[in-house]
This record gives structure tokens, sequence and C-alpha cells, in this order.
């Protein structure tokens, strides 16, 4: 039987597993320091260069199923529940992030969202990075470094700021360090079973949002602390038994999260979430000392494997390093609901994953809502079995 | 020998299956109704007491109520069909709002499985809602289909939207036996790509309630080019699986 009764909290100061609360708290007091909030939609704004300018990035609302149906009064229902939730909550005056957002930054990642921003960006400043979707064309990282340039310009413009060169490439530094500290805790995943849950994995990701390097790493100091307790007290989530399980796909925070509480209802131990809203951004590095901290960030965040880039080899190569590294016994691929591009790219997962490293794998496509949830079940749990 | 019982609570049928000395001694059937709970209740009530495993969308729902093993349909339906059809290697599913297609290795273990998307298109209720919208039961609308002589191609698969092109087929003055035939041409297709995708291999059972409707079995056989082996019963493999299981964990 699987044990999923938390031992005692992972992250044992005053927050415990509250990350909403230490994520408001944050950003309230950077904002009480004076630090404007810029607002963000996804992984390809370089956060380091709103950093550099003394800004507090933040991701906005995006995942719940309450705001959806405001959003539907002015969106097609036909869309992806990611962009209608976002809209839903802007449309409510409900995003307490976006109400404290002094600029808004977008990317061209889906047609949909780039439609999205148009409906928001009178509201407040709002920028569109158009990003290029094809990552294996020569010139891709010079057009990229361009839009870096125009965002930077934007931000200098509306907050009547300057981001210096060396301010840059000391977040660029702060960043590496802090991925370097969340991608060595993702060892602790490695175990079998491992000695910590998907909740848990989801309360350190993310840490990186609200803390420095140096508050990062004697947070990390506690946590590897309470796993080597753990593992010593053979606590361990699951059994040897459990299959081990990669969930790929779309980003799942929020509603979407009822897949992995399925998955773990079913028997199952999620050791690796691939998508945006998980690990993947953790294994980049940005290069440091080239002179050109700039284009160094561009570069670093045109890395990102998301679905909208064609072809998108580079999340296959990724997928492959998870698998080498976590040890999955199955791929669930997650799909959110008229996402084109990565339901379409599920069937190049699904074939890879079982052609290269003989995975079976099953693709779940849903939305926020919880209509779903015993089919999603029967799915699941019939993966299980069949193993 | 001992008594175990299997119970299938689909999402319009509930099935019961008692097993007994290598055979089955006893099948029950009821409508899942509102209140599966009371259902099971009431097919259990009389039957003969032994381990009990459940199967289908209720099993969550009785698990705590009758203390019994849940299994997925998957695996059910798995053991199920080699009961029914030794040789079986491939298995199409088609319930009342879901369709499984399951191959299975030569020793009976699941190899693939697929199963439709979340929505009911394609499935017993698909059927049903199209019955009524041509104003049939679902016993005149086989046997219309099963006669017509030409078939009228219905495209959406959305019961929503199937709904509508039929009415609007309808009022094009299509006859319903044509339509009736289209709808089961495109239910066969849905399942036949379904069956594709798990790798076909001889040795085909159609189980599920659809699997009662013969001019659905005969599309299915027309679009594979062979044979499918539909059992007398084809709605009870899955709680024959559960009452074989809880035999063997005896």
């Amino acid at each position: 039987m699987t044990v999923f009764n938390i031992p005692g909290p992972l992250i044992n100061d005053r927050y415990k597993s509250d990350p909403v609360g230490r994520f408001l708290d944050y950003i309230l007091k950077r904002r009480g320091e004076g630090a404007p909030v810029v607002g963000l939609y996804c992984g390809y704004a370089p956060v380091e260069l709103i950093r550099a300018m003394g800004a507090v990035p933040v991701s906005l609302c995006a995942s719940a199923q309450r705001t959806i149906p405001a959003a539907e009064a002015v969106l097609p229902a036909n869309l992806c529940p990611l962009i209608k939730s976002s809209f839903g909550f802007i449309r409510t005056n409900t995003c307490l992030l976006y109400e404290l957002s002094e600029a808004v930054i977008g990317e061209t990642t889906c047609d949909g969202k780039k439609k999205m921003f148009e409906l928001i960006s009178h509201l407040k400043p709002t920028h569109v990075m158009d990003l290029p979707q094809l990552p294996d064309e020569e010139d891709v990282r010079e057009r990229w470094t361009e839009m870096v340039r125009k965002l930077k310009i934007f931000l200098e413009t509306t907050f009547r700021a300057n981001i210096a060169a060396d301010r840059l490439e000391a977040e660029i530094r702060e960043t590496n360090k802090k991925c370097r500290l969340i991608d060595g805790f993702f060892d602790y995943v490695t175990l079998h079973p491992p000695p910590l849950n998907w909740q848990e994995l989801y309360d350190v990701i993310g840490l990186d949002a609200v803390t420095n390097s140096g508050e990062l790493q004697s947070l990390m100091t506690g946590i590897s602390r309470t796993l080597d307790e753990r593992i010593a007290a053979g606590i361990c989530f699951g059994t040897p038994a459990s299959p081990r399980v990669l969930v790929s796909g779309c980003p799942i925070g929020g509603d979407a999260s009822k897949v992995l509480k399925i998955i773990e209802e079913a028997g199952g131990v999620i050791v690796a979430l691939e998508a945006c809203s998980g690990m993947k951004g953790y294994s980049i590095r940005i290069e440091e000392g080239t002179g050109d901290p700039l284009r160094a960030v561009a570069e670093a965040t045109l890395k990102i494997p998301c679905s909208c880039m064609t072809p998108n080899g580079e999340r296959l190569a990724m997928l492959d390093e998870m698998i080498k590294r976590f040890n999955p016994d199955v791929v669930i691929d997650v799909v959110l609901h008229a996402c084109h591009a990565y339901n379409v790219e599920s069937y190049k997962i699904m074939k890879h994953v079982k052609e290269r490293h003989a995975l079976p794998s099953l693709r779940i496509e849903t939305d926020y809502s919880d209509g779903d949830v015993e089919q999603i079940r029967t799915r699941v749990e019939a993966l299980f079995d069949s193993l | 020998m001992t008594t175990t019982l299997g119970l299938d609570i689909g999402s319009r049928t509930i099935k019961l299956v008692v097993w007994k000395s290598g055979a089955t001694v006893m099948t029950r059937k009821a409508l899942t109704s509102y209140d599966p709970i009371a259902v099971c209740r009431e097919l259990l009530h009389d039957a003969p007491t032994g381990p009990l495993v459940a199967t289908g969308y209720g099993r969550h729902l009785v698990k705590e109520y009758l203390r019994c093993e849940t299994i997925s349909e998957i695996k059910a339906f798995a053991v199920g069909a080699r009961a029914v059809f030794p040789s079986c290697r491939t298995i199409l599913d088609i319930g009342g709002q879901d369709t499984k297609a399951i191959s299975l290795s030569e020793d009976g273990r699941i190899d693939k499985f697929h199963m439709n998307d979340k929505c009911a298109a394609g499935t017993g209720r698909f059927l049903e809602i199209m019955a009524t919208a041509l104003g049939l039961s679902l016993g005149d609308f086989m046997t219309e289909a099963l006669a017509a002589e030409t078939s009228h191609p219905i495209n959406s698969m959305c019961t929503v939207f199937a709904e509508s092109e039929v009415i609007s087929t309808i009022a094009r003055g299509i006859a319903r036996p044509a339509i009736a035939l289209g709808i089961h041409h495109a239910i066969a297709a849905r399942a036949v790509s379904l069956l594709e995708r798990v790798s076909i291999t001889e040795d085909i059972l159609f189980a599920g309630g659809v699997a009662l409707n013969r001019c659905m079995h005969k599309q299915i056989e027309n679009k594979l080019d062979r044979k499918v082996h539909a059992p007398a019963d084809p709605q009870i493999v899955g709680a024959l699986g559960c009452a074989l299981l809880a035999a063997k964990n005896v």
C-alpha cells in the first residue's frame, strides 16, 4: 500500500507548505521596498532582465476553472483553458498578481495567447515578444536577441530605468546558482521509491522565484536535511512496486493538477515533471562572462523546448535525459484541451518513448474542470494494470 | 469449490456474474440508474455470497460499501475475454460511454490498450441518442440499418452535433434506414481506427452492450475484412473477468 501522508513539512520555516503565502509575502515585501512588479505568462520572458532593473517578475494566474465562465463571455469556448483562465482572472479582477503588475509581458507562443493579449493590452503597458519558432534556422538567435533588446527598451522606457550590463551579468549568475541548487535537489526523486511526493516537488519548484541564491541555499540545506532524515527512517512515497511516472506535456498547475492526484491515487509515484511548470527549465544554464549578457539570456531562453517550436528535437533530447536520470516505468502526456501543438506532438512523444526507451505511455487530453476525473482515473488505472 | 462474484458497474448497465466449480452459475443485469449502490444491493440480495471483485465506472463507489477489491475494466476484460474465447488476442469493447481496444500477448497479458477520448462519441450512449433522434427503439434502429439498401454518411462524431446533423438530414428527406446505416458505418469506422492503434491480430472478440447490435458487428467485420467473434452474452465479459480474478485470489 502506498503511503501518502506527509511525515512532516519538507520546508520547515513559517510557510511550511504554503507556497502561495510565501509568494505573496515576498512580492508585497519587495513592492513595499519600491520594486515594481512585472507580470509574465511564459518562461520565454527573460526574468534576469526584469530583476536587473530592480523589478520583481511574477507568473500571472492562469490555471483555475472558476474564471473560465467569465472568459467565455468574450472568448470562444473551444480554446485552451490556460488562455481562458488567464483572461477570466483579468476580466473578473481576481488575479492579485495582475492587479499588482505595472507591466505585462507576453510572447507569440501560440495563436490563442497572442490574440488574447490584444484584448488586455489597453489595461496595462503590455509588451508582446515575437518568438521565432524554427529553432534550427541560422538567424534564430539573432532574431530572438533583437526581441530581448526590444523588451529591454520597453522596460527602460516604461519604468524610466536603466538596465546595466553588469547588473544583468550578476542576475545571470544568480539564476544559474539557483537552477543548479534546484536541479541538484531533483536527485532525491531519482531514488526508488522517492522520499517526497509531487506536491512537495512542486513546493520546491518555484522557490527560485521568491529567493535570492543565498536564501535558496539555506532553504535547500534544510530540505536536504529533512529528506536525508526521511531516507534514514525509511520514509518514502509508494513502494518499490509502484509505477514510476514521468508526466510530460502542457503546464499543469492549479486545477489541472487533478491529473497528478489521480496518478497518485491509482498507485503511481510521480518522479519527473517535464512541463514548463515542472523541471524542464532548471536544466538550462545561461552562459556567464560572455561580455554580451543580453545575448546570453536570449540564447538560454530560446533553449526551452516548447511544442510551439518546429521541429522540436530539443524536447526529445531533454526527455531522453530525464528518462535516463529518473527511470520512469511509464510516460503520461497531458495535453490541455485545444492546445494543438502539444496535442499533435503527443504522437511523436509516445512513439519516441516506445521506440527509444520501450516505455508505455498514455495521452490525456483535459481541461481545468473536474467532469472527466473518473474517465481519467479509468485510463490511468488501466495503464498501471497493463504494466 | 468456492463461489466467487464479479460485478461490473458500467455507465448504463450493472452486470453480475456468479462463478462456481469452473462455470458461470448466474448472470444478472440491471440499468445503472441514478443510484448504483441500490441497484447493486438489489442484484446481490438473494445471490450466492463469496469473494467479490468489482470493475466499471462505479467500482470506487461500491468499494467501501461492499468491502471488495476493484480492478480496471481493461484487466477485467482481458481476463473475461480469454474465458469466453480462449485464443483471443484482440478485444473491442463498446460500452455505454467508453470504447476500448486491447491487444493481448499469446499468454493473455495486456500488451497495449487504447480508449476513446473522454467524450461519449461512438459509444452505446451515442447510438441510443441517434436512435431517439430517428424516433426508433434501439432494436428497430438496428433492424432498419440492417435492411437499408443505401447508406447516408454522417460526419459529426460529437453526440450533440451528430444529433443536429441527423435532424437536418431527416429534414432533407433522406430515408430513415439510410441514415441509420450511415450512423452504424461512422461508429464502426471509429472503432476500427481505435483497433488499428493497438495492432490487430487474429481472434478478435467484440464485447460490451454494443456487440449485441448485429449491424454494428457486420459493419466492423466488413471494415476489418475478417471474422470478429461476439460471445453469446457480450455484456458480461467484464463481470466474468472479475469473478475469475476473485476465484484466483481465493
